[in-house]
């Protein structure tokens, strides 16, 4: 099973990289990272679907997570910074 | 010169940020893709990818001394680039190419093998769905109903339980992975950086140079209606690039998310689509253009090529889309479909929608006059928008 690369960028702070995942599996995982995800902390997720920085956001959003920052990192990746 | 650069800053929002920077909102691809898809039947033909790419699936075997026919009589084997049908399927990947790369939003994106697997399973399963349907997601569903074929709604039904089928699939995928993330065990690590300015946008209008030379030979060589349609393929592609207009989300998200927003605005294009097609018809053109056969090989091939189309990642349009986006996946899947597709009079002995297999051509319009079908399948349309509005009723009742 092909797995998630996580790691810890920062105190609280982690990157979740979603990069090779097409869409919809970002916002399907999203949902159970963001429960696993504790209170206060931060996770960057680097997606590389065109879709994921619109979907993953409303997902966030609707499970009452804060998405402060989506920018682009590259041609074609995106960073969607989320906050529990 | 105050002023000019005021006409070149206003000039410079509307057609380049707001068209290539910034995604369009889902309603602006909706009504675009039903214009466009009036404006193309008038012209020649409306919108339909698989049967050029079943075609393409026979035309390799034909290569490699395998005589098959090619299972769709409409497009009858030819090589590629002197198909008229396949110009819309080119003119997609042209139009996608120049939008995903203006917008830096190409990249090659590989994936693992099980992702792989997925794409030729994915892809068998859609090769086998859109002879059984037929023939795809957006012309057996999407211009079929707009077309007044009774196929249009049937397939509807087995593409929203195949869409589910394969949106599960792809759920528990992602929960499994999700699952087995480790926050506190995680490696310390350095983040990604923001990568430097890219020469993506100046590629895409490279491309769109050679959308407009290969336009121009078609042209030039006495084939007017080729560059048209392939000039139609890249418009379509642009929108459906620039609005993420996907017709196997919308199908797969109504159950599995209970989120039916991406179906309710192709609802709505649909019924804007279905009004042009019916004064055209009603003017005695093309009258049983895309109206399909229609029975039970219609569910059961909406329901197999609903959960290929959703592992796969795109359906017919769908592939051809992310191809030119990079995705290695939808490549796979488009060899496996067109291949699958291709065989098909291998495997049946017959073309489609000939033989014991299949229905009737059923067009509303013929049958119940083309006010009567208009006003059935706007209640169509209808009926399921009630239906995806309940689905996501249930949704907030569960919070």
């Amino acid at each position: 099973m092909k797995k998630i690369k996580t790691i810890k960028v920062g105190e609280r702070h982690y990157q979740v990289d979603m990069r090779g995942w097409m869409c919809p599996y970002p916002k399907y995982a999203v949902e159970s990272l963001i429960r696993k995800l504790e209170d206060n902390n931060r996770m960057d997720m680097l997606v590389d679907c065109p879709s994921a920085p619109d979907d993953v956001p409303k997902v966030v959003k609707a499970m009452g997570g804060k998405v402060p920052e989506v920018s682009q990192v590259g041609s074609g990746e995106w960073r969607i910074v989320i906050v529990k | 010169m105050k002023r000019w650069t005021k006409v070149y800053d206003d000039i410079a929002i509307v057609f380049y940020r707001l068209v290539w920077r910034r995604a369009w909102p889902i309603w602006v691809g909706a009504l675009a893709l039903a214009f466009a898809n009036i404006f193309m039947f008038a012209y020649a033909r409306a919108l339909g990818v698989f049967p050029q790419m079943a075609m393409w699936g026979s035309w390799v075997y034909n290569l490699l001394g395998i005589k098959v026919e090619a299972p769709f009589a409409a497009v009858p084997l030819t090589p590629p680039h002197l198909d008229i049908h396949s110009m819309i399927d080119f003119g997609i990947v042209f139009g996608v190419a120049i939008a995903a790369l203006i917008s830096e939003e190409f990249k090659i994106r590989k994936d693992d093998w099980q992702g792989y697997l997925a794409a030729i399973a994915g892809g068998v399963l859609m090769g086998f769905g859109t002879v059984l349907m037929p023939p795809c997601n957006v012309g057996g569903f999407y211009t079929a109903t707009m077309a007044l074929s009774l196929g249009g709604p049937v397939a509807a039904l087995g593409l929203l339980l195949g869409g589910y089928v394969g949106g599960l699939f792809l759920k528990w995928q992602a929960n499994q992975a999700a699952n087995a993330v480790d926050f506190s065990a995680a490696p310390v690590g350095e983040p990604v950086k923001k990568a430097g300015a890219s020469l993506q946008p100046y590629i895409g209008v490279a491309i769109g140079i050679l959308l407009a030379i290969v336009a121009f030979i078609y042209f030039s060589l006495g084939k007017p209606k080729f560059t048209g349609l392939l000039l139609f393929g890249a418009l379509f592609g642009i929108i459906f690039q620039r609005s993420r207009l996907c017709m196997a989300a919308a199908f797969r998200e109504i159950l599995v998310s209970r989120n039916g927003t991406v179906m309710k605005w192709i609802l709505f294009s649909i019924a804007i689509g279905t009004v042009g097609f019916a004064i055209l018809k009603s003017q005695g053109y093309q009258q049983m253009h895309f109206v399909f056969p229609a029975g039970l090989h219609t569910v059961v091939g909406g329901f197999i090529f609903g959960i290929g189309m959703v592992i796969a990642g795109g359906c017919g349009v769908g592939i051809l889309w992310r191809s030119a986006e990079g995705y290695v996946r939808a490549w796979i899947a488009l060899i496996a479909g067109a291949l699958t597709s291709g065989s098909w009079v291998l495997i049946y002995g017959h073309r489609v929608g000939e033989g014991w297999l299949y229905g009737k051509p059923f067009s509303l319009g013929h049958q119940f006059g083309w006010f009567g079908g208009t006003a059935l399948i706007l209640l169509f349309l209808a009926c399921f928008y009630i239906l995806i509005t309940y689905v996501e009723a249930t949704k907030n009742e569960k919070n």
